[in-house]
């Protein structure tokens, strides 16, 4: 594939983008409007600026990802619109906003690589834990914490000159700058973490000291589970991290050492925490309390099962009635409007982009950038896994978005920011 | 040092191999399970919440409307400006308790064509208008006020017909009930009610229930006679005070347990004007059960009439069950026994003698209009069968005007129209008689004059309960109806 081929699928998701606009209004009973026109715009400057940011300083990227990033983006674009107006148009800012950012990386990476990142780790780590710890700041400052449903996941800035406060939840780019991190500091010690071991009885376990990142892997995801009362993120990263010893030591002892940790930490929030306890009973047996905890899975299963194969139809079903349609349940949405076709594409769609990744990543000869892209891909990977298993009930709802779809400026932000990684890695690997 | 690496990638492909396998479990096994849910919302907006196009009677007064839904944009509140006045026609679309009427019958015209299939698609480009049709209904809206108000409540169904068409110009059935509460926020215990009161608001009477025609059957006995030329108007019977029965004690009586005439002879005019039982009983065993029985099948009986909404078929009983029991085939000729009838069954039967014979299609819809309100289609008159020969039509009719003149049909009787007719007293096991009366006017009419064919039937005698008859009770409403269409 070249990269005019990448340019004309682009195009083509955004003609998909508009015209899934153009339907959702028709059956809304508006016939074209500057919806539509505003759509093509800016997906054309998002996944423009995108495409061009490869074509001059990274002619050799993977000509795969933006068309897959693009055709993902268009159907959470035409959800989020059906879904609600005025958000699809808060959400054309913030696309036009990741793709130039995207684009940014991708320019200031365009002599030194990307093994630039690796000599700021402890910048990226600071950076980190201090977007984890922006949603603690107290209420009464201009800029502070903000609890939407139930999670203290968000921090808000308060604009004197705009009727909307600035809304944002760091979380979501602290988890890039932790990858890259985790990246660099295990492109140097892995050789020794992996090799250097003694031996308890039947088992070989690393040298005591290598043990230090893991310890601080699972304080960091517990201090955000308590903290934050966020289940999702803190399962995400703990799973990064893990992820990420493994792929870097190959040592089977990480991840049992990890399953046991998450299963010890696990047991200890559902004693502990009763929304945890609640997340669990809404997930075990939604219909129990339908009313209260189980609401939303319910609507969810509703949504999902009234799509049925082919679907209602664009702007024709009812994901509205699902809480949180646009973001966590924006999957629900498309399982509702365009059934199990859809559903299944979208699914085949992340598929298609993990195997990308973790290809960009065996073929990569530098460890920092093999670590790096298997780490983004872990991320997306396990994210997309996480909020799905959530809504088709494999797993308890978690309450974080699905990459490239979801409504929201930070879930945008950071998806193009993997996307723009990734393709910078695979560059780097052809030249 | 890509081992591990590869095994991460297998994992996570799994993972959404499972995701996969999960997605199709809940989309298309247990799908259709979440899908009717009660408690899916969705289930509300499919039925009710969808625009539907407006139904107007025949003088375009509103029956049914969609509003917008002020708390919900996206939908749309279903209203039913007259109540209860055609709620039986028209039906209702319910959250609870589903749809009904030409609601249900005419949902295809009814709802929004828009959607995001290939065809809606490709309707939108060819210029198709999406919006929801609405109908134009054959009923009068001045008629059907002036049945109800006939009816006054008593359990009843009035259907009155353009004979020559098969329009239905009113279709009444009482007690009714106001469908606006079946889909107003307190539709589940409004809908209770009226599901346990007794008097069964709910129940279509016109074509959903059945009765015993009683003497308005002899209609039917007699075209059976003239139609095969077994008896004519002037053919001679004896006049007894009660007929015996062969083969039992049974006997027949008269209404009022006397002699018809004079005791002496009675010809079949005076005895169908005087709806003498014992003449009919006679008759009916001379014409014989497969004679009846195909002429109630000619008239309609034992078959769905083809309508706008489902008629129950009105039975009259296979002659082979009682070839050998000349005592059956008596009460079957007066329209007791096993013999029911639909009210629109009978007013099918008036029609047909009204038109020469003929039976046309009835039909309740006569427009369906765009959205703009231009009609695109309009229902054509259709002749369903023929139930009898002209012959036998105009010495029916002859017979039906000489009730209403000096018979038992004296109270359908208006000034300066000449109005054609039959009673009926059906006797009940353990009730009131179901009292009937079953007419059309004016006879023979000009070319270009309206006429008018009626079925009217009260159950248990209406507000007169054991003392009623068809003459008192239901043939005064039948003036009523005439006076209303004609003048």
């Amino acid at each position: 594939m070249t990269r005019n081929t990448e340019a004309v699928f682009i195009l083509a998701a955004t003609v998909l983008a508009s015209v899934g606009v153009a339907m959702v209004q028709f059956a809304g009973g508006v016939w074209l409007d500057s919806e539509v026109a505003l759509t093509f715009v800016s997906f054309a400057l998002a996944f423009g600026a995108l495409h061009v940011a490869f074509r001059l300083w990274a002619p050799n990227a993977n000509t795969m990802i933006l068309p897959i990033a693009a055709f993902l983006t268009a159907l959470g674009t035409i959800e989020v619109f059906r879904i609600d107006p005025e958000l699809a148009a808060l959400q054309r800012w913030w696309l036009v906003f990741a793709g130039a950012a995207g684009a940014a990386i991708v320019w200031l990476l365009r002599s030194s690589g990307v093994a630039v990142l690796r000599r700021y780790r402890y910048l990226f780590l600071a950076a980190a834990m201090v977007l984890l710890m922006l949603p603690l700041l107290p209420e009464s400052w201009p800029m502070h914490g903000a609890v939407v449903n139930g999670s203290r996941l968000w921090v808000r800035i308060d604009l004197p000159f705009a009727a909307r406060d600035l809304s944002f939840q760091p979380g979501e780019v602290a988890k890039v700058f932790l990858t890259v991190f985790l990246a660099s500091y295990l492109a140097d010690r892995s050789e020794a973490m992996s090799t250097v071991s003694r031996k308890v009885g039947p088992f070989r376990i690393p040298e005591p000291r290598h043990l230090g990142p893991i310890i601080v892997a699972a304080g960091v995801a517990f201090i955000v589970l308590v903290y934050q009362r966020d289940l999702g993120a803190s399962l995400l990263l703990f799973g990064l991290f893990v992820g990420m010893l493994y792929v870097a030591t190959g040592r089977g002892f990480y991840l049992g050492m990890g399953l046991a940790l998450v299963t010890v930490a696990g047991l200890t929030a559902f004693a502990m925490f009763s929304h945890v306890q609640v997340r669990i009973e809404a997930w075990l047996n939604p219909f129990a309390d339908y009313a209260g905890s189980g609401y939303q899975t319910a609507q969810g299963l509703f949504a999902m099962g009234s799509g049925s194969l082919t679907g209602s139809g664009l702007g024709l079903g009812r994901p509205d009635l699902i809480p949180a349609a646009a973001t966590d349940f924006v999957f629900a949405a498309i399982g509702e409007e365009l059934g199990l076709a859809g559903s299944i594409a979208v699914i085949v769609g992340y598929a298609f982009l993990v195997a990308i990744g973790f290809g960009i990543a065996l073929r990569s000869r530098d460890r920092f950038r093999k670590y790096l892209a298997a780490g983004l891909t872990i991320l997306l990977g396990l994210q997309t896994f996480l909020i799905i298993a959530g809504i088709v009930r494999l797993f308890p709802i978690t309450g974080i978005t699905l990459p490239f779809m979801s409504y929201g400026g930070s879930s945008l932000l950071a998806s193009a920011m993997i996307a723009a990684l990734l393709g910078r890695i695979s560059h780097e690997e052809r030249t | 040092m890509n081992a591990p690496l590869r095994r991460t990638a297998w994992a996570i492909i799994f993972g959404f191999a499972v995701l996969v396998a999960a997605t199709v479990w809940i989309q298309a096994v247990a799908g259709p399970g979440y899908r009717d849910d009660p408690r899916n919302p969705r289930l509300v907006t499919w039925r009710v919440g969808r625009e539907r196009g407006a139904i107007v009677t025949a003088d375009a007064a509103v029956v049914a409307r969609s509003d917008p839904n002020p708390l919900d944009p996206q939908t749309f509140t279903r209203a039913y400006p007259q109540d209860a006045l055609n709620a039986h026609t028209v039906g209702y679309v319910s959250v609870l308790f589903g749809s009904r009427g030409l609601e249900r019958t005419r949902e295809a015209d009814l709802v929004s064509h828009r959607d995001s299939t290939i065809s809606g698609l490709l309707n939108a480009v060819l210029g198709g208008d999406p919006r929801p049709r609405g109908l134009r209904l054959t009923i009068d809206e001045g008629l059907q006020r002036t049945a109800a108000e006939a009816l006054n409540g008593e359990r009843g169904s009035i259907i009155a017909l353009d004979p020559t068409t098969g329009a239905v110009l009113a279709s009444v059935s009482t007690p009714g009930f106001d469908p606006n509460v079946l889909v107003g926020p307190d539709a589940g215990l409004a809908g209770q009610q009226l599901d346990e009161d007794p008097s069964q608001p709910l129940l279509h009477r016109t074509i959903g229930t059945t009765y015993p025609p009683g003497s308005s059957f002899k209609i039917i006995t007699a075209a059976a006679a003239l139609e095969t030329g077994i008896a004519g108007p002037s053919t001679v019977f004896d006049d007894p005070i009660e007929l015996e029965l062969p083969g039992t004690t049974a006997t027949i009586q008269n209404y009022d347990d006397d002699v018809c005439v004079d005791g002496s002879t009675v010809s079949l005019a005076e005895a169908f004007v005087r709806s003498c039982n014992t003449t009919f009983a006679a008759l009916g065993m001379l014409v014989g059960g497969e004679v009846l029985a195909e002429t109630a099948d000619a008239f309609g009986f034992n078959q769905e009439i083809p309508y706008d909404l489902p008629v129950l078929a009105s039975a009259f009983p296979d002659p082979t069950e009682f070839a050998d029991d000349p005592p059956a085939t008596a009460q079957n000729a007066l329209g007791q026994r096993d013999v029911r009838a639909t009210p629109m069954q009978m007013g099918v039967v008036a029609a047909a003698i009204a038109n020469g014979g003929n039976i046309m299609v009835p039909y309740v819809v006569a427009d369906v209009f765009t959205h703009e309100g231009r009609i695109e289609s309009t229902t054509e008159p259709e002749l369903w069968r023929r139930a009898e020969s002209p012959a036998t039509a105009a010495v029916l009719t002859d017979l039906m005007e000489q009730a209403v003149i000096s018979g038992t049909g004296r109270n359908a009787a208006v000034p300066g129209v000449r109005a054609a007719g039959k009673t009926g007293t059906a006797q009940v096991t353990g009730a009131a008689p179901d009292v009937w009366f079953v007419g059309f006017a004016p006879v023979d009419p000009e070319p270009g004059e309206r006429q008018i064919a009626v079925a009217i039937v009260l159950e248990d005698g209406g507000p007169a309960g054991e003392t009623a008859s068809g003459g008192s009770i239901a043939a005064p409403i039948a003036a009523t109806l005439f006076e209303a269409y004609l003048k």
